[in-house]
């Protein structure tokens, strides 16, 4: 019998201050291990921990720091400029689409929400149907969600799990005759703080932080926070390990550089990040998709006023959704009020007068995320040299995008305005608010595309996936239906860039599925990828 | 010494207030059109002294604003009052809560090239009042339903014109809505999990495997 040590709290990490005060390891670092493993997000985290429980010896970089639950202060101010991924100012390249994500230690499952969604079994089908991916059928994924959900106590919200925002939403859904259903969650006994984007001080929220990584560790998984990967190394068609550049979260110093000789190398560096990372590398791409496809999730957010107080910023953040139209139309809904400062951030204010009655009404708000399925055209791309180039996220939505978005933002102020609404807040740059539903056709009339959609509607995304989507033609997709990339042995994806095709779906449940199979599939082929070979 | 508000988390909030303008910068048709209506300002003001002079330029300026320029800091100082008439409310007086200080945190934050651009962008905000709308002042003159009027107008305006009245407004709100002493007045709770002292639940079990366990 294995006795496996897990700690109690926290993960062993080495950090920039670890290198920098051991002597042994100086300003040049060589380590071999069997996989190396880039990002500790819901992919790499997964990874991570199925490698090393099947004996494997793993080694976990990740650019971001390591940040431990007990820091966390429940201000989101705090949480963006420690682990959000450019303080929380990622953004598209004209600057009015936000992509926030995580980098530090537990990647974007630190910050999330907690949803856990399955996409629809017809789109499951369809891929392993059309798109040749038998391991998505939902007779076989079903069972890896399945295990998925147990690791991280998945669950529907409870009764107590629903607030006042959620209330507003059911009773509208419940006049309009609208499906909704409580979501499920990552959330094992839920204190209703409400803090979820600001990272879960009291480790309820099952994010990679106290859930893979701890496990990955217990079963021998070494991990390194500030750890940046600059480059995938490769010989002869092959992958061979990586290089990185260790630097202080502080100040961005470098510390030391760091040459990784590994034999499998699995990047899970999210999806913005891993076609970066492999543009850098020079990956063969014989089907020129790196980096393209990319799927942004956009999604606006619509306030309602009521006459009474909701407080509905108390209370578990995400209540329920509306599943009336994720099928059909690819629509999701989710509740959801953001704390003063992120409204600040998320929503135009009115000047003056207007913005007073507007904060002095705050307790009397409840927030509706109304998603739309995009057409999967964004692209990421790393222009210039290694040391000195920069990345460059292109996304706006067309002119189609553009109108499902704003009939997404009409559905919610109608299901707002059907639960008694007094105003609706529409989400766009220009203040626009509707006291009538009458009104409603009115004032949308007014949120035009305009130049490329920009400056219009506020959008955001945080569940961007596709840019090395898997498939069975490598001219058509950059990943095998194992998730090694094409024509280089020994390289895997894991993360949120392999997902074959836009999903209406929050993607972090099917990641760590895909992860899961990743993992397993490298386990399966251990004779042709490791020197010991064992299976 | 004046106090600002939670500074080791204030770099996140000053890239969010300042993303606006980064947006300007790298639309490089829009940088250039920046660049021209600063030019036409210039024009219209009379040359080099474009900056029309206000007596607002003689008040003095606290000793602690380290990053702001004078005409920054009183812009910001304005703004603030424009944007945020909370005499006669429930919520914090602006004497409470060190808006411009926290500003100039921020903007202490900025890394050098989006400084420079947000220097512009307010600098532009500031004196294209005395054109804009014909209001033949800047912005620091205007009295306080003008100076509302300018911020919707140019909510509306164009593209150049959105970004830099967001960028005014989003660094004067997040600077004050940031601040804990702001939130009782509209019961919002801030952090709670030490105030219910909340169990720590630690890391989550292993998952059993079969001929395993756990310690
Ligand atoms: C605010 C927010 C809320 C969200 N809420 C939900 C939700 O409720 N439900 C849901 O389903 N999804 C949610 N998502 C999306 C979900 O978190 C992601 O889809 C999921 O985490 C993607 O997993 P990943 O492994 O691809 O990337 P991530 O989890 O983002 O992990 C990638 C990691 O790799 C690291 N990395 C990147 N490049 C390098 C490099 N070169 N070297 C070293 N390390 C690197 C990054 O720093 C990061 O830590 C949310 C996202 C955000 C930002």
């Amino acid at each position: 019998m294995r006795i496996i040590n897990v700690p109690r709290e926290g993960v062993p990490v080495f950090t920039a201050e670890d290198v920098r005060r051991d002597p042994a390891m100086g300003r040049r670092v060589n380590v071999k291990t069997e996989v190396v493993v880039v990002g500790s997000g819901a992919g790499g985290a997964m990874v991570a921990y199925e490698l090393a429980k099947a004996g494997r010896q793993v080694l976990v970089l990740e650019s971001g720091r390591y940040y431990p639950s007990a820091r966390f202060t429940e201000h989101l101010g705090d949480t963006m400029t420690q682990v959000y991924r450019e303080q929380g100012s990622q953004f598209n390249s004209t600057a009015d689409v936000l992509f926030p994500e995580g980098q530090c230690i537990g990647g974007s499952t630190v910050i999330g929400a907690g949803v856990m969604q399955r996409p629809p079994d017809s789109l499951l089908q369809r891929w392993a149907n059309e798109l040749s991916l038998p391991q998505f059928a939902p007779a076989t994924v079903a069972s890896v969600f399945a295990e998925v959900g147990r690791e991280q106590f998945v669950h529907l919200n409870e009764a107590h799990e629903i607030n006042a925002t959620a209330h507003k939403v059911i009773k509208g859904c419940e006049k309009m005759g609208f499906s909704w259903k409580p979501v499920a969650r990552n959330v094992r006994q839920c204190a209703l703080t409400g803090h979820c984007l600001a990272g879960c001080l009291s480790d309820r929220k099952m994010s990679s932080l106290v859930t893979y990584l701890p496990w990955a560790a217990a079963y021998g998984a070494r991990l390194f926070a500030d750890c940046h990967v600059s480059r995938v190394l490769l010989r002869g068609g092959r992958a061979v390990g990586v290089e990185a550049v260790v630097r202080d979260p502080q100040t961005g110093a470098e510390v030391s550089r760091m040459r990784v000789d590994a034999e499998v190398v699995v990047v899970a560096g999210g999806a913005m990040q891993t076609p970066l990372l492999l543009q850098r590398s020079q990956i063969p791409d014989s089907s020129g998709q790196i980096g393209r496809n990319m799927a942004v999730q956009p999604f606006v957010q619509v306030l309602a006023q009521y006459e009474e107080p909701l407080y509905g910023f108390r209370g578990a953040l995400v209540g329920v959704e509306i599943d009336e139209f994720m099928e059909s139309d690819g629509y999701m809904f989710f509740s959801a009020l953001a704390e003063p400062e992120q409204l600040m951030v998320q929503g135009e204010q009115a000047a003056g007068a207007e913005h007073i009655e507007f904060m002095k009404r705050y307790r009397h708000l409840a927030g509706l995320n109304a998603f739309a399925l995009d057409e999967g055209r964004g692209t990421v791309s790393w222009e210039g040299d290694l040391e000195t180039g920069r990345k460059v996220i292109s996304w706006n939505p067309s002119q189609a995008e553009f109108d499902k978005l704003k009939h997404g933002a009409a559905l919610a102020a109608r299901v707002f305005f059907a639960a008694g609404a007094k105003r609706v807040h529409m989400p766009s740059f220009r203040p626009l608010h509707v006291d009538s539903v009458f009104e409603l056709d009115h004032t949308l009339d007014q949120i035009s595309h305009g130049l490329k959609g920009m400056y219009s509607l506020r959008i955001n995304s945080f569940s961007a996936h596709g840019t090395c989507r898997m498939g069975t033609d490598r001219f058509q997709s950059v990943a095998n239906p194992q998730g090694e990339v094409h024509d280089v042995k020994g390289l895997f994806l894991a993360d949120a860039s392999l997902l074959p095709e836009p999903i209406p779906a929050a993607p972090h449940w099917t990641v760590q599925v895909m992860a899961k199979q990743v993992a397993r599939n490298i386990l399966a082929s251990a004779s042709g990828l490791f020197l010991d070979g064992n299976a | 010494m004046t106090r600002t508000t939670n500074t080791s988390s204030s770099a996140g909030a000053a890239a969010q207030a300042a993303a606006p303008i980064v947006s300007l910068g790298r639309r490089r048709f829009l940088r250039h059109a920046l660049l021209g209506s600063a030019a036409v300002l210039a024009v219209a003001g009379g040359g080099f002294a474009w900056l029309r002079r206000s007596p607002v330029d003689q008040l003095p300026v606290p000793e602690t604003i380290r990053h702001l320029s004078d005409a920054e800091y009183h812009l910001l100082h304005r703004a603030a009052q424009v944007l945020l008439p909370v005499a006669g409310s429930a919520l914090v007086p602006l004497s409470q809560v060190p808006v411009v200080a926290n500003i100039d945190h921020m903007v202490g934050l900025l890394p050098a090239h989006i400084r420079k651009q947000v220097g512009m962008g307010l600098t532009l905000f500031d004196n294209a009042a005395v054109i804009a709308g014909w209001h033949g002042r800047r912005f620091v003159d205007l009295d306080d339903a003008a100076a509302v009027d300018y911020f919707d107008r140019w909510a509306s305006g164009n593209s150049i014109q959105r970004a830099l009245s967001t960028l005014v407004k989003r660094f004067v709100y997040i600077a004050y809505w940031r601040d804990p002493v702001t939130w009782e007045a509209v019961e919002f709770d801030g952090p709670v999990s030490e105030r219910w002292g909340l169990a720590y639940l630690g890391n989550a079990p292993l998952p059993q495997e079969q001929g395993e366990e756990r310690a």
